[in-house]
């Protein structure tokens, strides 16, 4: 048994010291929970591509489908214009169903067709004459099959059209290419962006943004929620260290896991497009694969440390506020809601929106990583985004060691 | 040692308006001896001991332990105490063997120091079977060797013991005993708060009786018997704090003189 009680052997640790003990505890800690494995390192590395290459390939099959099956029309005044439907009915991988204009819309509405399409009274008058035949195109807005169908009847006429032009020009003695004096074709420059950053640009923000948040969740309910409900917060509070040292501590392993759940979350979206994984070769092949330039990496990783500190800030808080790791949980939706919408935000809003957006916490990290992955550096706008983001991270921090000063929020349970 | 002066605790509540818990409390526990704070749930024991171990601030008077003043040197008060309540846990993830570590590093004790203190407690509370085992597998006894073993791995004078065998076994709750006695022994100052009567009786050299806050008594266990003339220590905290005795459930002797 222990000897007779001497004054206590103790070096002179400083607040920093303890603070880093506590930090490598949590870290420690933090790492044999599955959940925190989950969340932090499997979801960013393999569910992020999972999903994305799920929406790709889906995407990809739709649009194949689409290409592939043939265009069913309602036609409607066929009878008034049978030169013209003889004409059409050219057209390729498209089948032409006479109707009224009542039924037609009927079976839009009931979705039995997609589209119709209308030819005027004086159609085969004006064809005879060489004139332009307006045909339109009825449509439901509200759906989207509707609309690319529209779309593919558009082109099947428009190509039609030409095929009329070319018989007319060569009746009359004249060369093909009279009706087209420009033609136009795409080349994408070495160097720039290509569809691929298009891709990153749009889902990156988001997911980094989440991520921040998502990936520290386990270690910041275990922190304070998780000690109030094991017991171990009062042997914590009577120990040496002060309650700076310990929410110095927490937050310093909350904002070091959502910094690897984010910069995980990078590597997740970028690996399957350098490897091709999941059909995302089709993506990057056009422009000879990815290449993200030192200056995209370096703002891509220089973002991630406010949105972390920031979220990690917000979490101690929620974890320090609640009664129970339950209780941390419903807290954290409104949070979590929150910081979606600001991200959804990114990705509606242009690279080049108003300075102003550099002030809206976490929609300002997302906008500096757009821009960083379209190639834009705006000088003002990151330096006022990193800025704010600091001092909403600061104040995250500082809300934390609030609660945690207060003996009421600290010891209810 | 310790020595409170005249304690006090209120709460401001917003339902119920301010509550004090604990209301001008004084008393001296000298080393080498076990002070027991008697009293039913709600009486203001945790809140007393949660003060002194500088966790909750007084709202008056003060204390000082080992020779520190808890409102002025807080940090020197909570390096000369060991604090054990029945309700604490332990960090599921980690091993009896890294909980003590973590506690030895915020204590500030150097390595060797850690090593040397934690065989030392792992042969005399038998840990070393399950010291490298994660807390989450250990039994509820096991858990609470541990628990002990934390308490007093940085050799504190002052001891605090806050109900320490709320929800353990029989066996459990005989070791913590044997434990607080052996601290006892060894010339540590003692504090152990509880509701339990038997405990108090078996355990405690002197007593403080608290209720609504307030001391009721303070004295040796015989001392309060004799005050009281009841022998049963049930009825003698019954009478200290005014309540009736019931005639059939309390039945017990009496001191003849």
């Amino acid at each position: 048994m222990p000897e007779t009680p001497v004054a206590p052997q103790l070096t002179s640790l400083s607040g920093w010291g303890r603070a880093l003990v506590v930090f490598r505890k949590e870290f420690r800690e933090a790492f044999r929970d599955k959940r925190v494995l989950f969340n932090t390192i499997v979801s960013p590395l393999l569910i992020t591509p999972l999903i994305l290459g799920l929406v790709v390939s889906m995407a990809k099959k739709q649009a194949t489908e689409e290409g592939k099956t043939r265009l069913e029309i309602a036609l409607v005044n066929s009878e008034k214009a049978p030169a013209t439907v003889a004409t059409l009915k050219e057209a390729k991988n498209a089948d032409f169903t006479p109707m009224t204009r009542e039924v037609a819309e009927k079976a839009i509405r009931d979705r039995k067709f997609k589209v119709a399409a209308i030819l005027p009274d004086d159609a085969d008058i004006r064809i005879a004459a060489g004139n332009t035949v307006t045909v339109t195109i009825l449509l439901d807005e509200g759906n989207q099959s509707s609309q690319t169908t529209a779309n593919r009847l558009a082109t099947a006429i428009g190509e039609r059209g030409q095929a009329v032009t070319g018989e007319r020009l060569i009746a009359n003695g004249l060369p093909l290419d009279l009706a087209r004096p420009f033609d136009t074709k795409e080349e994408p420059i070495k160097g720039g962006g290509n569809v691929a950053m298009v891709l990153i640009a749009g889902f990156l923000p988001y997911m980094l943004a989440l991520y921040a948040i998502l990936g520290g969740v386990s270690p910041a309910n275990d922190a304070v929620a998780g000690e109030k409900e094991r017991g171990t917060l009062e042997t914590l509070l009577v120990s040496p260290a002060s309650r700076f040292d310990l929410a110095l501590g927490k937050f310093l392993n909350i904002a070091l896991i959502c910094l690897i759940s984010c910069l995980l979350s990078v590597v997740g979206l970028l690996w399957p497009l350098y490897t091709g994984w999941g059909g995302m070769s089709e993506i990057t092949k056009a422009t000879g694969g990815l290449h993200l330039e030192p200056f995209t990496i370096l703002v891509m990783i220089l973002v991630q440390i406010p949105l972390a500190t920031l979220g990690a800030g917000l979490l101690l808080a929620v974890s320090t506020y609640a009664r129970n790791q339950k209780e941390a949980q419903t807290y954290l939706m409104p949070v979590i809601l929150l910081v979606s919408v600001a991200a959804i935000m990114s990705m509606l809003l242009k690279s080049d929106s108003s300075i102003l957006y550099a002030l809206v916490p976490v929609l300002n990290a997302a906008l500096v990583l757009k821009q960083a992955l379209e190639g834009i550096f705006n000088p003002a706008f990151f330096a006022l985004a990193m800025a704010s983001s600091f001092v909403y991270a600061l104040l995250a921090v500082a809300f934390a060691k609030t609660l945690f000063d207060r003996e009421s929020v600290l010891l209810k349970a | 040692m310790v020595e409170v002066e005249e304690i006090g605790k209120t709460f401001a509540d917003k339902k119920k308006g301010a509550f004090r818990a604990v209301d001008g409390v004084s008393f001296t526990a000298q080393p080498g001896e076990i002070f027991g704070v008697l009293g039913p749930n709600g009486a203001g024991k945790t809140t007393l001991l949660r003060m002194l171990a500088t966790i909750l601030e007084p709202t008056a008077g003060t204390a000082r332990i080992a020779g520190y003043d808890i409102r002025k040197d807080a940090q020197s008060v909570r390096s000369s105490i060991g604090y054990l309540t029945g309700s604490a846990g332990l960090y599921e993830r980690l091993t009896p063997r890294e909980v003590l570590a973590y506690f030895g590093e915020l204590y500030g004790m150097r390595p060797d120091v850690i090593q040397t203190r934690m065989n030392d407690l792992f042969d005399a509370l038998e840990i070393h079977e399950f010291a490298d085992r994660r807390c989450d597998k250990l039994s509820t006894g096991q858990k609470q060797r541990t628990s002990i073993a934390r308490a007093i791995l940085h050799n504190p004078p002052v001891l605090f013991f806050d109900e320490p065998t709320s929800g353990l076994d029989v066996m459990a709750a005989r070791s913590v005993k044997q434990f607080i006695r052996r601290c006892r022994n060894e010339g540590r100052t003692v504090l152990f708060s509880t509701h339990i009567m038997s405990e108090v009786e078996a355990l405690c050299d002197r007593i403080a009786v608290i209720y609504n806050g307030k001391i009721a008594a303070i004295g040796t266990p015989d001392e309060l018997r004799a005050r009281t003339g009841e022998i049963h220590f049930e009825n003698v905290f019954l009478r200290l704090i005014g309540e009736p005795l019931d005639k059939e459930l309390d039945a017990g002797g009496k001191i003849h003189a």
